[in-house]
């Protein structure tokens, strides 16, 4: 188990270096030059003397190597550059940022978990019934309604017609916990609904998989109790395969709160993103990409040493 | 044309219905899409304008029909190009391998690593806002997704006979992908198609929202959803429309996609669940218990059949099968795959598939306490109580047997717990011992491994351990050793042999295809053949004088030491749907008289102990 998760960890680093080059590499391959692109407005071309201003600045004179070393070694002490709009340092903001849509992303997946794979188990169970009709029917309409629509279509039920919670904003939990708490619920309920319908579908099927399976024939034949059946052998083996849907589907999340953050005006990390882009700010908006892309990938990595936990045949498996 | 097809008519459909509304958006009777009218600002809906006016005063309805052309332009014009872009890639990749692979699908599959949304940021964060840019972003996002698809199916495709054959005629690579590749991978690509699309719909719409997608005043779903946010305290309905356009699309999209893949593919489709797990079923059935002890076996079957399917429309599996156990009896059940025998030891347990059910005849079983129940009439939770304590399993392969994320000791423990209230240390130590009364050495350690760390034999001990753990009344092993090596499978009747040794009273049915395992370990035979009770009768009188040309048949085709040749019995067994009209094995026996094949023989009794469905019984053997 050990060696596996060691095992794990290095190629999960080995993927963390792949990410940084590759944005090194996207900086650098994109035809034109970045220093020009961020300073053009529209058509009007740049000042030269700005542009070579800002080359030096940004160190695109040094050589290609150089910038590389100097890329990879502030990547290791986390220095990611200083934003190019107020000068502050990119990694300050994100340290910020970036617990605030982690919040979200938890909090959503806490609440789809723990709905979706009782839904899904139920659902499984009752195969083909007119409740396991109704249950796919919803969780095929809430994957398909975007999420701004969710969110949009909630802060009027909610916030407008029946004014029970706040339309948007934060609070720092060590201001007003209650406000924060208040403020939270709202999108990681809109999150939550997508997520719920995927870990809920996800949940049937693998469900309806497992309750094919040999071993669970065995415990009834062991003249276990349906409960007993249904936790050890149905629920657990199913969770499996749920798991890492759920860490892949987090791992979007990531970058994908986007649109929620931007409905409720949470100032989360994705939030900053769209205004980096929009702004062109380009050490801020590479920075959030590569902060994104390394939590992804050990995500990734937590999720693989749960499952090993889970099922102890992984560990043999790819060791 | 059937259920699968029949389900693609309402998404394909709407479909068509809304490709040809925003297609035909320049020749309706549509008002201005910029025509604004400040007085009539939020105003609902009326004779000339259906669905209301907007901020401005637009007509809402004709926004929709445009913004819908903008959304369906971009999203199918994306997933067009991506397709045709992904499906080179994947072609050439599936097809040439080696290096071209690596460039074209791997190269393509590293996109996939990010999430989508924010690398459709990071284009729009390079191009700039707009409709071009936009399809730019979603082609380069979803041209992996086809090149998977192509790639994986063009593999398939190149492996097969005809596309060798074209190959070796010496038919140019180029040809051959045009016109066989192609055709064959359309199916999925549809797939592929119709879920890019909803996918895109999503990815536009959202850019469109946070204003970095489509420019106004192009209307589009996702700017008039923007719009409607700041104004739905005014007027609600206008966030309405577009948030219900928006995702009926997207969900006609994915309907669409959801049965497609369901007329491609019809495996996907499981029936069934579980009706054992659901709670309050099969109400009907009471649990009865025979009223006076009408026999002192410890088993008594008679007539049980066994049907697939509804009333009605049901195909019988199993028929009038009849055979009794006494205590301590082993009883071997043998037949080829097909002839119903594990069918009849799953239904003494009450273990069928959902989609079978006993419909006929009965199975008394006398209980430790003394009384009669009829097997064939419990319900789950009377079952349960009985199963593992009275009547226990031995199952064919104990690899999948078995719960692979288990450790043995658990296994084990849990089926003495459903029945015993026991603490941690007794139930340890009876763990062991049950352990190594079955024979798996070093048993201390054992308990704490999971099945895949066993071999293949000390799984089967293991299962046996966990058949007999509370002590049944009656075992009931199904091929127990044909999963296994030959000297394990002699390892384990033995262990079979001592059982029934040691443990005084247990019946044992034997469920197996293997001759020479019914004469080591049985006691008395039962021959099945499709479905019926071919012959039945103590072993060592059935092996020396078969009465039935089935048996018979059976005995000369196993290999022996001096016998010269194998004789095969001719033909197949016949399949429940189209069984012959008289006796089943008529059409491959030798003896067969034209009335075998009128009516269906019964049961004979040439001894007091034997019995046979041969009408020749006395000339053929």
């Amino acid at each position: 188990m050990l060696r596996y998760i060691a095992y794990r960890c290095v190629v999960a680093l080995f993927l963390v270096w792949v990410v940084v080059t590759s944005v090194f590499l996207l900086l650098h391959l994109i035809p034109g030059d970045p220093a020009e692109l961020l300073l053009s407005q529209g058509s009007i071309a740049a000042d030269p003397a700005a542009v070579e201003a800002l080359r030096e600045r940004m160190g695109l004179n040094e050589p290609l190597w150089q910038q590389y070393l100097d890329h990879l070694g502030g990547v290791l002490t986390g220095d990611l550059g200083a934003s190019f709009r107020d000068g502050a340092p990119v990694i300050e903001q994100i340290a910020t940022r970036l617990p605030r849509t982690l919040e979200v992303i938890v909090a959503a997946a806490l609440i789809a978990t723990s709905i979706g794979v009782p839904l899904g188990t139920y659902a499984a169970i009752h195969a083909n019934s007119f409740a396991d009709n109704v249950i796919s029917f919803f969780a095929s309409a809430a994957l398909s309604t975007p999420v701004f629509v969710v969110g949009t279509v909630v802060i009027l039920i909610f916030a407008q017609q029946l004014r029970i919670l706040p339309a948007g904003g934060f609070v720092p939990f060590s201001e007003d916990p209650l406000g924060h708490i208040q403020l939270l619920l709202l999108p990681a309920g809109t999150v939550a609904l997508s997520l719920l319908a995927v870990i809920t579908r996800m949940s049937r099927a693998s469900v309806l998989e497992v309750l094919q399976r040999d071993y669970v024939r065995t415990a009834r034949a062991k003249g276990i109790v349906r409960k007993r059946i249904l936790r050890r052998h149905v629920v657990r083996n199913a969770l499996i395969p749920v798991l890492t849907i759920l860490g892949l589907e987090m791992g979007t999340l990531i970058g994908g709160t986007v649109l929620v953050e931007f409905v409720f005006n949470w100032p989360g990390l994705s939030g900053y993103l769209v205004a980096a882009v929009d702004a062109r700010d380009y050490p801020e908006v590479v920075g959030i990409v590569m902060t994104i892309s390394i939590l992804f990938v050990f995500l990734n990595l937590v999720i693989d040493v749960i499952n090993a936990a889970l099922d102890p045949r992984i560990s043999l498996v790819r060791r | 044309m059937n259920k699968a097809h029949r389900k693609l008519i309402l998404p394909g459909v709407i479909v068509f219905f809304i490709t040809a509304l925003v297609f035909l958006a320049p020749i309706l009777p549509l008002a201005d899409v910029r025509e604004m009218s400040i007085p009539s600002r939020f105003a609902g809906p009326s004779a000339s304008h259906w669905l209301g006016q907007d901020e401005f005063g637009r007509d809402v309805l004709a926004r929709l029909i445009w913004g819908g052309r903008a959304s369906l332009f971009i999203a199918v014009g994306s997933a067009l190009a991506a397709a045709v872009i992904g499906t080179a890639l994947g072609l050439l990749g599936g097809f040439f391998r080696g290096v071209v692979e690596v460039l074209t699908v791997r190269a393509s599959e590293v996109i996939l690593c990010l999430p989508l949304l924010l690398l459709a940021l990071l284009v729009v964060a390079i191009l700039g806002a707009g409709t071009w840019p936009l399809i730019i972003a979603l082609t380069i996002l979803y041209t992996p997704n086809y090149a998977r698809v192509v790639y994986s199916a063009t593999l398939q495709v190149r492996s097969l006979d005809y596309v060798t054959a074209q190959t070796a005629m010496g038919a140019h690579p180029m040809q051959i992908l045009a016109r066989t590749v192609l055709p064959n991978i359309m199916p999925p690509l549809l797939v592929q198609m119709s879920l890019v699309i909803a996918s895109a719909l999503v990815i536009e719409s959202g850019l469109s929202f946070l204003g970095l997608g489509v420019v106004p005043p192009t209307p589009s779903w996702g700017l008039m959803i923007r719009a409607a946010r700041g104004a739905m305290e005014q007027q609600p309905l206008l966030l309405i429309w577009p948030s219900l356009a928006l995702a009926g699309t997207i969900f006609t999209f994915n309907l669409l996609c959801d049965r497609l893949q369901s007329v491609l593919d019809p495996r996907g489709i499981t029936g069934g669940g579980a009706f054992w797990l659901r709670k309050n079923q099969r109400k009907t059935v009471e649990n009865e218990r025979v009223a006076e002890p009408s026999t002192d076996a410890l088993l008594l079957v008679e007539d049980l059949s066994i049907v697939l399917g509804r009333e009605g429309r049901d195909t019988e599996l199993v028929r009038g099968v009849s055979f009794k156990v006494m205590p301590g009896e082993t009883r071997a059940i043998v037949g080829e795959s097909g002839s119903g025998k594990t069918l009849s030891g799953l239904a003494l347990n009450g273990l069928l598939p959902d989609v079978l059910s006993i419909n006929g005849g009965r199975a008394l079983f006398s209980t430790r306490e003394g009384a009669q129940v009829d097997l064939t009439r419990l319900d789950e939770d009377a079952f349960r109580s009985l199963r593992g304590r009275e009547v226990s399993m031995v199952f064919q392969d104990a690899a999948a047997a078995l719960n692979p994320v288990l450790r043995i000791g658990e296994q084990v423990g849990e089926a003495i717990r459903a029945h015993k209230e026991i603490d941690d240390a007794a139930l340890d130590e009876r763990i062991i011992s049950l352990l190594r009364q079955v024979g798996l050495p070093d048993p201390e350690r054992r308990v704490r491994s999971y099945p895949h760390e066993l071999s293949g034999g000390q799984r089967q001990r293991a299962m046996i351990a966990v058949a007999v753990a509370n002590e049944p009344r009656l075992l009931i092993a199904d091929e127990p050793t044909t999963a296994l090596d030959p000297t394990i499978q002699a390892q384990i009747l033995d262990l079979f042999k001592t059982l029934m040794a040691d443990t005084s009273g247990m019946g044992l049915i034997f469920v197996t295809h293997d001759l020479a395992v019914v004469s080591e370990i049985a006691d008395r035979v039962t021959v099945m053949y499709a479905g019926e009770v071919v012959e039945e009768g103590p072993v060592a009188d059935v092996f020396e004088r078969p009465r039935h040309p089935y048996t018979a048949a059976l005995i000369a085709s196993v290999p022996e030491g001096d016998a010269d040749r194998l004789i095969a019995i001719p033909g197949t067994v016949p399949t429940p749907k189209d069984l012959p009209p008289g006796c089943r094995f008529a059409p491959r026996c030798a003896h067969a008289i034209d009335a075998c094949t009128t009516h269906s023989p019964e049961a004979e009794h040439p001894s007091l102990d034997r019995r046979t469905r041969c009408i020749r019984w006395k000339d053929v053997t």
